[in-house]
């Protein structure tokens, strides 16, 4: 099912966002966070959004990954129209096409590390028993096969992020959403799971947007965006795009010291 | 998904916090085992009764002399009125009898060699044999040759020949009643209570007449102790009831205006009254069985409930991966299920403990039967879902963003 939607979509673009807005109402008092965002991303882009704290970016990944819906504005993904599913329909949606990767990891408890890897397929509906072997490939894959009988808890975290990507990856979804995935790991272990993230996006094409604040994690992307006050301040190449971040920032530093 | 995924699922949940998943299951344990008891018990009685249907035989009546009523009424003319053998056999011409048996009791001394026993002697006729579901382990009954010309034979209930002869073959052997020799000719095989006489293998038959001229003093050379018949048909009961009186009112020439002089026992009247004792202790215990259901219910509700916020994040994770409400809901709907039906199972064991240790009391008679167990399963079920639905629900209805950002 997976392969059919992605290559009768293959033509239009992955991601297509039009003026999307944001606003959290609590006590109905209106906070807009996302103030009109236009975003268009075609297969095989590797994506890094940065942003200071609270200029939305989790918002935005959250209406990208279907979890969250626009306050307005459109969103296509895959060439589906979003706003129109029901919630069943997203859940599929989010089932077939996007393979989440979270700050916190996100594996579930008292579960083997091969059940959460292959808890995607059970939702897509693939029985036990080839769910498992494709998780078992897919943990093979990500270095981690020996490890498939443990409990996430008895794992450290970058190896637990990696089995989080063998999550994302097993039903070969067009779209991987990567909210801070290093936030929580050391340098070194951040640039092991960059250097996986970037070689899926080179040998296997696969589409990725990732959060970071960290200029070096996302000099790995081919792409930046980067968000202000909900806006999008930058849309580019990153090697460009990161240059300007330098002098936005020395900038920033210059003025600071003058007050 | 996959049933059996969901299953396993549930499992997991159950075995995470075993302690508190046990504690949840003890209302349901609890209700469902008073539930089967109840159907065990009324099932019991029920059994029991018609144990002892089987044994009086059914559809029967006592025909016997009320001396309360007939006092006032009749000593007057100087004649005390009885039950007679022409009754019984006026009785036994009613188109709605079956079959009408005179009797005539006592307690004699029963001896064969260096034993005796004390016990109760039925001087009756082969009518008696047929209407009363008597069955011979051995020999031949009682036949109208021997009322008709008072022989001296008895047929023994089967812990009397027991009790005389142990292993030995009682046929053709002569033992005494009240000093006087009768020849053995039958071994009854009934076992249980009987309406008039207590223990049915305790009793010694002899022919009515045999009985008249050796054991009994009567008053008239023709009166029995009482009369017991048979109707035609279960329906032609009560008609046959009213057939009696009439036709007893007229032959002991009543007046409309005084009251009878006899009195007709129905038994089937008695078995009725014990059913319907039956039915009101299990609805007792139906009642404190629904009680506990609906309290262990609650419960789960209760730990579902909980379950299904300490398990938000979780919740929000399986829905950014693909699970659908509906896969939600079944998840939380099958585990409280799975939760009440384990319990439903416990609850069965439960009862057959305690239905075994009541029946090897050996007073009373509890079978946990299939009926049982299947009325627990569906009952832990329906308890299950209904009282799983709700948390279930919410579960599936939460917002998966909100969900991720739980804490
Ligand atoms: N559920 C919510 N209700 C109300 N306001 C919210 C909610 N979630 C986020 N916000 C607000 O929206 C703004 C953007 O939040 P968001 O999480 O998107 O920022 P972010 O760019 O991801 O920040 P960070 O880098 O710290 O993760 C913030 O001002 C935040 O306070
Ligand atoms: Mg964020």
């Amino acid at each position: 099912m997976n392969v059919s939607i992605a290559s009768s979509r293959a033509e239009g673009a992955l991601v297509e966002i039009t003026d999307v807005r944001k606003s959290y109402f609590s006590n109905r008092v209106e906070t807009p966070v996302l103030h009109g965002i236009n975003l268009h991303m075609q297969r095989g882009d590797f994506m890094a959004v940065m942003g200071q704290s609270g200029s939305g970016k989790s918002t935005l990944m959250n209406i990208l990954g279907c979890l969250d819906t626009p306050t307005s504005g459109t969103y296509r993904l895959a060439g589906v129209d979003v706003e129109k599913q029901s919630r069943a329909e997203l859940a599929t949606l989010r089932n077939r096409t996007i393979g989440f990767v979270f700050q916190s990891f996100n594996l579930l408890k008292r579960m083997t590390i091969l059940d959460n890897v292959a808890l995607p397929l059970i939702y897509a509906g693939v029985s036990r028993k080839a769910s498992r072997d494709r998780a078992q490939t897919q943990l093979d894959k990500v270095g981690l096969g020996e490890l498939a009988n443990r409990q996430p808890n008895q794992l450290s975290g970058g190896q637990q992020q990696r089995v989080a990507i063998a999550r994302a990856l097993v039903a070969d979804p067009p779209l991987i959403l990567a909210d801070e995935p290093t936030g929580n790991l050391d340098t070194r272990t951040s640039n092991d799971i960059m250097a996986l993230l970037n070689e899926l996006n080179r040998e296997r094409g696969q589409s990725i947007i990732l959060v970071t604040h960290e200029p070096d994690i996302a000099a790995h992307a081919k792409r930046l965006v980067r968000l202000k006050d909900g806006l999008v301040l930058y849309d580019g190449p990153a090697t460009e795009g990161l240059r300007q971040l330098k002098t936005d920032d020395s900038i920033a530093t210059i003025a600071e010291a003058a007050l | 998904m996959k049933l059996v995924h969901v299953l396993s699922e549930a499992l997991r949940a159950m075995l995470a916090n075993p302690l508190r998943t046990m504690l949840t299951m003890l209302g349901i344990i609890i209700g469902i085992a008073s539930v089967v008891l109840m159907l065990a018990v009324g099932d019991g009685i029920k059994a029991f009764i018609d144990k002892q249907l089987s044994v009086l035989g059914s559809n029967l009546v006592i025909v016997q002399a009320d001396s309360r009523k007939a006092v006032g009424a009749r000593l007057r003319t100087g004649t005390v009125q009885t039950i007679t053998l022409d009754d019984a056999e006026a009785i036994n011409r009613l188109p709605s009898v079956k079959g009408a048996a005179p009797m005539l009791t006592t307690y004699s001394q029963i001896s064969y060699g260096n034993d005796n026993t004390n016990t109760q002697v039925q001087g009756t006729t082969p009518t008696s044999f047929v209407i009363r579901n008597l069955r011979l382990a051995k020999g031949i009954g009682l036949s109208e040759v021997d009322v008709a010309s008072a022989t001296r034979v008895a047929v023994l209930g089967k812990k009397v020949a027991e009790q005389l002869f142990y292993k030995n073959d009682p046929i053709g052997q002569t033992i005494r009643i009240d000093n006087q020799s009768f020849q053995v000719i039958g071994v009854l095989d009934n076992e249980g209570q009987s309406f008039d006489s207590g223990d049915i293998g305790e009793v010694v038959m002899v022919p009515i007449s045999t009985a008249r001229v050796t054991l009994v003093r009567t008053a008239t050379p023709r009166s029995v102790q009482y009369v017991v018949v048979q109707s035609k048909t279960t329906e032609g009961l009560n008609d046959m009831v009213a057939d009696i009186k009439d036709l007893m009112r007229d032959r002991h020439r009543i007046r409309a205006d005084d009251v009878d002089d006899f009195r007709v026992v129905n038994f089937g009247e008695f078995a009725k009254t014990g059913e319907a004792i039956a039915t009101g202790l299990s609805i007792a215990l139906g009642f404190i069985g629904a009680v506990s259901l609906v309290v262990g219910g609650i419960g789960i509700m209760n730990i579902m409930l909980v379950s299904v916020t300490e398990r938000t994040r979780e919740i929000g994770i399986r829905m950014a991966i693909g699970a659908r409400p509906s896969d939600v809901l079944w998840q939380f709907l099958i585990e409280a299920v799975a939760i009440c039906v384990v319990s439903g199972i416990i609850g069965v064991a439960l009862s057959a403990g305690v239905a075994s240790a009541v029946s090897s009391t050996g007073k009373f008679e509890m079978m946990i039967g299939l009926k049982a167990v299947v009325i627990a399963v569906v009952f832990s079920c329906v308890v299950g879902v209904f009282f799983g639905f709700y948390p279930a629900r919410r579960a599936s209805k939460l917002q998966p963003v909100e969900c991720l950002r739980y804490e």
